[in-house]
């Protein structure tokens, strides 16, 4: 018996050792081609992300209900170049439970032109109406990019008074830095327009996917018990179900929750994509860069 | 080796009761509140919102936020109630009697007119919900081309207040806001249902005149009124006197006119002759509007007629039903009179940076849905642990550890009265996700590696789950002031969370689960 288990973790420790540097380079190439993609959607959009209305200035009206709107559509159209328009749907019943339009118009206009097409008054009983002006609006997204680089720098300190040590410590802020390009890239490729809840959800991101990382480090450099194959082996037996019921919080919250508000559904997907990201960057990325590490420094 | 027994015991008792008192302070906060004053979601009866000043109800004690139970032996249960028992007056008759039964005693009174009471149900619980829940309005303002000192911005809210006193909103807030860059702005948030006129409201200071007849003496927006004296040894309560039903209380203050207005209130009051009834003053009074609301009126006294004079006291009594009552009531009413004065003499422009008005319509139907997220949520989790560990006890105790995190952090919500948004129950929802993290990572910790002990292996955990919780918490610190605190309650909650579970759940968690491993 216990030599079946010695022979397993041979074999476990042979397949790990053999490919370990070639597992690694998985999510730095995604990562490569996610700035690759960002700084290309940088050079057509001149900004890293599309903004929604709250960040870059406009007005967005929800009409609550389902009706057919394909008259307001093409009516306001005509009038407004940058107009788009949203549906939001019930997920579980497949309803129509309101239609958003987006423009940088100013609300005022944009009301009265919405008004004249359906021919009645948008009141707070059948409507909403966001404004946002344009100073306001790219003040606060400078502010929320401001506060996504502190929050950067303040999540690296605490983890290098954790480890006090280089390698593993910017192992784990890079595995971080990683959680959040990858699914920028994404959310860019999908067209998503970010909203400030959006961007916060990438600042509460940087908190929440490092556990992970520091799990597998605490375990591998940390504690010195059994080989360092079977410590990293366990941690990331542990840590995959972490991010397993992690994302079996957020995920419901991302398909359950319907209609408004949209800044609720879009902070859940981007925590969704970036445990998922998290998966490859701790678990291919920052495991090897810690084997490597240990291997060089004679941690067994 | 018995002693050790015992001593272990209690402190299993320790962690564990700290989790309970916890429990049990945070129901009290959602449910039943801690203000002695407060009204407990148990109670019955309507919840009482306003009462016109001075009506006859008013007089006999009545105030808002009292509780009616009976009205002439009715039951008060719910508004339904209240509006059956309105409607059920006969108006023909000349004089009703009312004898109203509160939750702070009976009231017994005879009146002509209706009643001016008006009533809500109780709330439920004691959590608030933000303007994207429960619908409402949000402006955020701020001058053209000034940069507002607090105490000048704190002279804005306490106009815009008056100002939307006068139009007869309720359910207003307005607070002042800084940002990152250390911006000012002012902030209002208006619960329910938003007014039309809502826009320019807002965006202007409103119109003060001070009129003698029909004749404006002087007006906001040109600086007519130089100076208003709030506070110091000539503004303030003169004195109180009780007098038949309650008490009396004066205050005074001073008001510094421009040459050019005292000027103007020398030729008018020149042409006046004496009150009839009181020969102490003038036979027309000093009339003050905003907005075209007459806001107050002061009798002039004769020896201003017909001089020039540049300092003015403004003096005024208001009534109680005891001094207390009378002092905070006159003090109250020369603030509004100052504010109303200053109202004239704001330099400024103001501009509508952000207007939102919300339907509560889409905000209830997440709130329901909400519930079921919840449920849904809670019963995947379980059924992962339940598959992975394969023991009901320790998922069990995962799960009530998770409701406890995110019931407790509900629980300082509804005691510091913080407005839960979408974005605060997002974060509550998160941190339920990292408080499972942890738990995971103590009970894999605590069943691997028999060489060392429990007591070595749980550390280790923490030290783990301490790290988390210190990048978690500077990851949301900067949005306490990013973007004018918008997301300031997603990061309250987070934080909140995350810390409940690393003071009060997790050390609860890890002595359940030494309990369940022995």
């Amino acid at each position: 018996m216990s030599q079946v288990i010695e022979e397993k973790h041979e074999h476990r420790k042979n397949w790990f050792d053999k490919y370990y540097k070639f597992l690694m380079l998985i999510p730095i190439i995604l990562v490569i081609i996610s700035l690759v993609y960002i700084g290309n959607f940088y050079s057509k959009h001149n900004d890293i992300i599309f903004r929604d209305v709250s960040l870059s200035g406009g007005t967005a009206i929800t009409l609550n209900g389902g009706s057919d709107y394909s008259h307001l559509e093409s009516g306001l159209k005509q009038k407004y170049s940058d107009i788009n328009f949203r549906k939001l749907t019930d997920m579980r019943t497949g309803d129509i439970m309101a239609f958003v339009i987006e423009s940088s118009a100013e609300s005022n206009s944009l009301k009265a032109d919405v008004e004249s097409i359906l021919g009645y008054k948008l009141t707070s009983e059948n409507s909403s109406i966001e404004f946002s002006g344009p100073s306001l609006g790219s003040n606060f997204y400078n502010q929320l990019m401001m506060a996504l680089l502190i929050s950067f720098i303040l999540m690296s300190l605490v983890v290098f008074i954790m480890f006090r040590t280089f390698v593993p410590s910017i192992a784990v802020i890079f595995a971080a830095f990683s959680d959040i390009v990858i699914p920028l890239a994404i959310i860019n490729y999908l067209g998503i327009k970010l909203s400030a809840a959006g961007i916060a959800a990438f600042l509460m991101l940087i908190g929440y996917s490092v556990d992970t990382d520091l799990l597998l480090t605490t375990r591998a450099i940390k504690n010195k018990e059994g080989f360092l194959n079977h410590r990293i082996y366990r941690a990331f037996k542990t840590g995959i179900f972490m991010t397993i019921t992690a994302l079996c919080a957020v995920l419901p919250a991302f398909f359950i929750i319907t209609g408004l508000p949209d800044s609720f559904k879009q902070i859940f997907l981007i925590l969704s994509l970036g445990l998922g990201a998290d998966i490859l960057n701790t678990w291919l990325t920052n495991a090897g860069i810690i084997k490597w590490y240990c291997k060089s420094h004679n941690i067994t | 080796m018995v002693l050790q027994i015992t001593q272990y015991n209690m402190k299993l008792h320790w962690r564990i009761w700290v989790l309970i008192i916890f429990l049990m302070f945070s129901f009290l906060a959602i449910f039943v509140s801690f203000s002695p004053f407060a009204i407990s979601a148990f109670e019955k009866g309507v919840l009482i919102k306003s009462v016109e000043k001075n009506s006859t109800e008013f007089n006999a004690g009545i105030r808002a936020g009292m509780i009616i139970k009976e009205i002439n032996s009715k039951t008060m249960n719910e508004v339904l109630d209240y509006s059956n028992f309105i409607s059920s007056i006969n108006s023909d008759i000349e004089e009703q009697k009312y004898t109203i039964v509160s939750d702070k005693g009976s009231f017994i009174f005879l009146t002509d007119k209706s009643l001016t009471i008006s009533v809500s149900s109780i709330p439920k619980t004691k959590l608030k919900t933000g303007l994207d829940l429960s619908g409402g309005a949000r402006a955020l303002i701020r001058p053209v081309n000034v940069t507002l000192s607090d105490a000048e911005l704190n002279d804005l809210i306490s106009v815009t207040s008056e100002r939307f006193n006068v139009y007869g909103l309720k359910d207003v807030t307005i607070k002042s806001v800084k940002d990152l860059q250390g911006n000012n702005y002012m902030l209002i948030e208006i619960a329910g249902s938003t007014p039309s006129e809502l826009e320019s409201l807002v965006a202007n200071q409103g119109k003060f005149e001070g009129k003698i007849g029909n004749i404006t003496v002087f007006s906001g927006g040109k600086g007519d009124i130089a100076h208003v004296e709030r506070a110091g040894q000539q503004a303030g309560i003169e004195g109180c006197s009780d007098v038949k039903d309650g008490a009396v209380c004066r205050f005074t203050f001073p008001i510094t006119l421009t040459e050019e207005s005292a000027k103007k209130h020398a030729d008018v009051t020149s042409a006046l002759g004496l009150d009839s009834e009181n020969s102490e003053y003038l036979s027309e009074k000093l009339n003050l509007y905003i907005d075209d609301t007459l806001m107050d009126s002061l009798y002039i006294s004769k020896d201003l007629k017909g001089r020039v004079t540049t300092q003015i006291a403004i003096q005024g009594s208001s009534a109680g039903l005891n001094q207390q009552e009378a002092f905070n009531e006159a003090n109250a009413n020369m603030k509004k009179l100052q504010t109303v004065l200053i109202t004239g003499s704001l330099p400024y422009k103001l501009e509508i940076l952000k207007l939102d008005t919300i339907s509560p319509t889409l905000g209830k139907e997440f709130t329901k849905n909400l519930i079921i997220l919840a449920v849904v949520v809670f019963a995947i989790i379980a059924l992962a642990l339940l598959i992975k560990y394969r023991k009901i006890k320790i998922t069990s105790a995962v799960v009530l550890t998770m409701f406890s995190e995110a019931f407790i952090t509900l629980g300082v919500a509804a005691l510091i009265k913080w407005n839960l948004d979408a974005p605060a129950i997002a974060g509550i929802i998160a941190g339920m996700g990292t408080g499972v993290n942890d738990q995971i990572v103590i009970i894999d910790e605590s069943v691997s590696n028999a060489q060392i002990s429990l007591r070595e292996r749980i550390k280790r955990a923490f030290f783990i789950i301490v790290g988390a919780f210190f990048t978690i918490v500077a990851a949301m610190l900067p949005l306490f002031w990013a973007g004018a605190g918008m997301l300031k309650g997603f990061a309250l909650t987070t934080i909140l969370s995350v810390l409940v579970g690393i003071l009060i759940t997790r050390p609860a968690f890890a002595e359940i689960l030494r309990k369940i491993q022995e």
